[in-house]
């Protein structure tokens, strides 16, 4: 009997050595590398990959390696539902992605199920809007953006009519909805209201109707691709009253995409590397050093996802979702103790955040930040 | 129908029941969209592999079936009356549809319901106040029969898979009836079948008709499924995965649909361990397939076992040849 009960006693002790060795914390990455997401869901990929792999080298989360698995949602909300969860079902305990807020609207819903708890890089208001207590964003909702750019439209542009070209998407609706309804209540007029389809080629009637609309400044809120085509076309037919639009219209995509017809486009913007912090730089030095190319705000707010997943379960103790979703309630990192958020932060009870944003203007190619405006 | 074949059936149906078990949630949620799309592309196939008139609008039905659902649904309509409104509404819009079928064929036939299917996208997306527009519908509940509750992914798919099984035997008994010979009679030649007695107007239209509630069909259980809809994932690029599914699977085939649809909905996710390359790799199996045998999987097969069997020549036809 004796014997019997020093084997089991050895073999379970064996068992749980075993165990800690193969222990691994495991965090799934799920984003756009196909179909017409996939300029702004391979930097956010990038964004991740840096990041997890930075934490690896020191350390891991809690001393144990980080494990993540990527997955490619085509851009199809449906894809990247089942997507969630796989991961899930394949043992992730905190998940990353994903960018396009179509498909995060829908897959949320799965990682609210399971109660895991979503990094995500989507920008539209509805996301934590609905109760969610899992979603966490990485940068704030278009709807905390729109109050600062009617402001800075009507205050120090002096504009009072204005067109809006936006992207007929959940993404676009959802600023649209909001930057609508937010200058209209400050007295501006919107004088043309042009929709687009998503994978637009074409946007000369847009522009016309903008340039006919004698609107003095134009918000643009399109995806990179198209936001790039309708900086080219308006320079083509001479569009010149100011371009404004968030953190999609002065990107690095859209530059590299559209050349010399992006000088001049303002953008308010909450992450982008031309901000005046020695992390920022540090961060965009080492990302272009291993991918070969400049990150931009998504690139940024991936690496911002995967350093709070770190910090968060740090906080903790332990690696739990739903401890680590408390505890990024009310969170603020402060980005000296806390670097991996590069700029401070923090969530609210929807998974809101708030932090410091920037005025910026692309000059010669490149981003230059003209003004910075607090947190709201 | 010979023993083979009954013992096939007879597996197929118990790997049905039995595939799903000690599985992960998300291989019970793939198998649920397999089942889906099958009920679709054999709704497409009958449309175009039995009585020959090429629709591209498969999409548009899947997405009329899935918002008449989801809207009723969300009202606190039970599913059985809502998939019963979602059928009959898209059995009544492709007898509308039908009618073009009877003045043009062909390409012209596909560009009339590609059209068809970008208005149904529009009018989704643009008629905010009944179908929310871009944002789409979300949280569409999943149906109760009393005490079974396929709120859990495997009652679901049980669900599905006794949806799938009534469609199936319905689909099969159709073909086995006058009208699934006068379908393919219709699809041989036209001509002929009327001059036999056929009323090809009657055939066109119900041909159609039937199809599209069968889209419809799919359209109702998708919207539980995912329970998420927007019109963006009922567009033509859905219309043309259908059309591949009852291509490569082998159109005018029973099971072509199903084994296509399985094709298309089950093989990226086998070829996911391939990274970056899996869409490159799918999409050059689906050209070897339809290069080197148009008439998808199923006709592949059965010559590959046409190839096996000794043939029985009779020689007076050999005779015959010569001569």
């Amino acid at each position: 009997m004796k014997r019997t009960y020093l084997a089991g006693v050895s073999l379970t002790a064996l068992l749980m050595a075993g165990g800690a060795v193969a222990e691994t914390v495991k965090i799934a990455n799920i984003s756009e590398l196909s179909g017409p997401g996939a300029a702004a869901g391979t930097v956010w990929a990038h964004g991740v990959e840096l990041a997890v792999d930075e934490i690896n080298e020191h350390g891991g989360i809690l001393g144990m390696p980080v494990e993540m698995k990527e997955y490619d949602s085509q851009t199809d909300p449906q894809v990247s539902r089942a997507l969630v969860q796989k991961a899930i079902d394949e043992g992730a305990f905190a998940l990353l992605g994903t960018v396009y807020s179509s498909s995060t609207v829908v897959n949320m819903l799965v990682a609210q199920m399971n109660g895991i708890p979503q990094f995500t890089a989507s920008e539209a208001p509805s996301i934590t809007s609905k109760g969610n207590p899992y979603i966490f964003r990485t940068n704030w909702g278009a709807q905390k953006g729109m109050p600062k750019i009617g402001s800075y439209l009507k205050d120090q542009l002096g504009v009072s009519k204005v067109a809006i070209a936006w992207a007929n998407t959940e993404f676009g609706k959802g600023g649209h909805d909001s930057f609508v309804s937010i200058v209209e209540d400050m007295g501006l007029d919107v004088v043309a209201d042009i929709p687009s389809e998503q994978g637009q080629a074409d946007f000369s009637a847009d522009v016309l109707k903008i340039k006919n609309s004698d609107a003095e400044a134009v918000f643009i809120y399109l995806t990179q691709e198209e936001a790039a085509r309708f900086l080219m076309e308006a320079t083509k037919q001479g569009l010149d009253i100011p371009k404004i639009g968030d953190s999609v219209l002065t990107s690095e995509k859209v530059i590299d995409l559209a050349g010399a017809a992006a000088n001049g486009a303002k953008g308010h913007v909450a992450l982008t590397i031309a901000a005046d912090e020695p992390r920022v730089q540090e961060f965009a030095d080492k990302f272009s050093e291993r991918f070969g190319y400049s990150p931009d705000y998504n690139a940024m707010k991936g690496y911002i996802g995967a350093y709070t997943i770190k910090y968060g379960t740090e906080m903790v103790g332990e690696v739990n979702s739903q401890k680590l979703a408390d505890v990024v309630h009310g969170l603020c990192l402060d980005a000296d103790e806390y670097p991996g958020v590069l700029i401070d932060m923090c969530w609210d009870d929807t998974g809101e955040v708030s932090r410091e944003s920037y005025m910026v203007e692309v000059v010669d190619g490149r981003e230059q930040v003209s003004e910075v405006l607090p947190a709201n | 129908m010979t023993a083979l074949r009954i013992l096939f059936l007879f597996a197929f149906g118990i790997a049905l029941f039995i595939a799903p078990m000690g599985q992960g949630n998300y291989i019970i949620y793939v198998l649920c969209s397999w089942l889906i799309f099958s009920i679709s592309a054999m709704g497409l196939n009958l449309t175009l592999g039995y009585a020959g008139q090429i629709s591209l609008a498969q999409a548009a039905f899947m997405g009329i079936g899935a918002y008449i659902t989801a809207l009723l649904t969300m009202a606190g309509v039970h599913w059985i009356f809502a998939v019963f409104c979602s059928i009959s509404a898209s059995f009544v819009i492709g007898l509308a549809l039908g009618y073009p079928a009877l003045r043009v064929q062909h390409h012209f036939l596909a560009f009339v319901t590609l059209a068809f299917n970008t208005l149904v996208f529009l009018v989704l997306r643009n008629e905010d106040w009944l179908t929310g527009g871009s944002l789409g519908l979300v949280g569409i509940p999943r149906p109760e029969f009393g005490p079974f509750n396929t709120m859990m992914q495997l009652p679901f798919y049980y669900f599905v898979v006794v949806c799938f099984l009534i469609t199936a035997a319905a689909m099969a008994w159709m073909l086995h009836s006058p009208w699934g010979r006068a379908f393919k009679a219709l699809r041989e030649n036209p001509i002929r079948a009327n001059s036999l007695g056929l009323n090809t107007t009657r055939m066109t239209l119900l041909a159609f008709a039937i199809g599209s509630a069968m889209g419809g069909l799919a359209g109702a259980l998708q919207a539980p499924l995912v329970q998420f809809i927007e019109p963006g994932s009922f567009t033509l690029i859905l219309s043309l995965k259908i059309l591949l599914m009852v291509i490569v699977g082998g159109s005018g085939y029973f099971f072509g649909p199903i084994l296509g649809a399985g094709l298309v909905v089950l093989l990226p996710e086998m070829l996911r361990f391939t990274d970056g390359y899996y869409l490159i790799i799918y999409a050059l199996l689906v050209l070897v397939v339809m290069i080197f045998s148009p008439q998808g999987l199923i006709g592949l097969g059965q010559k590959l076992l046409a190839s096996f069997k000794p043939q029985e020549e009779r020689g007076d036809l050999k005779q015959g040849a010569q001569l």
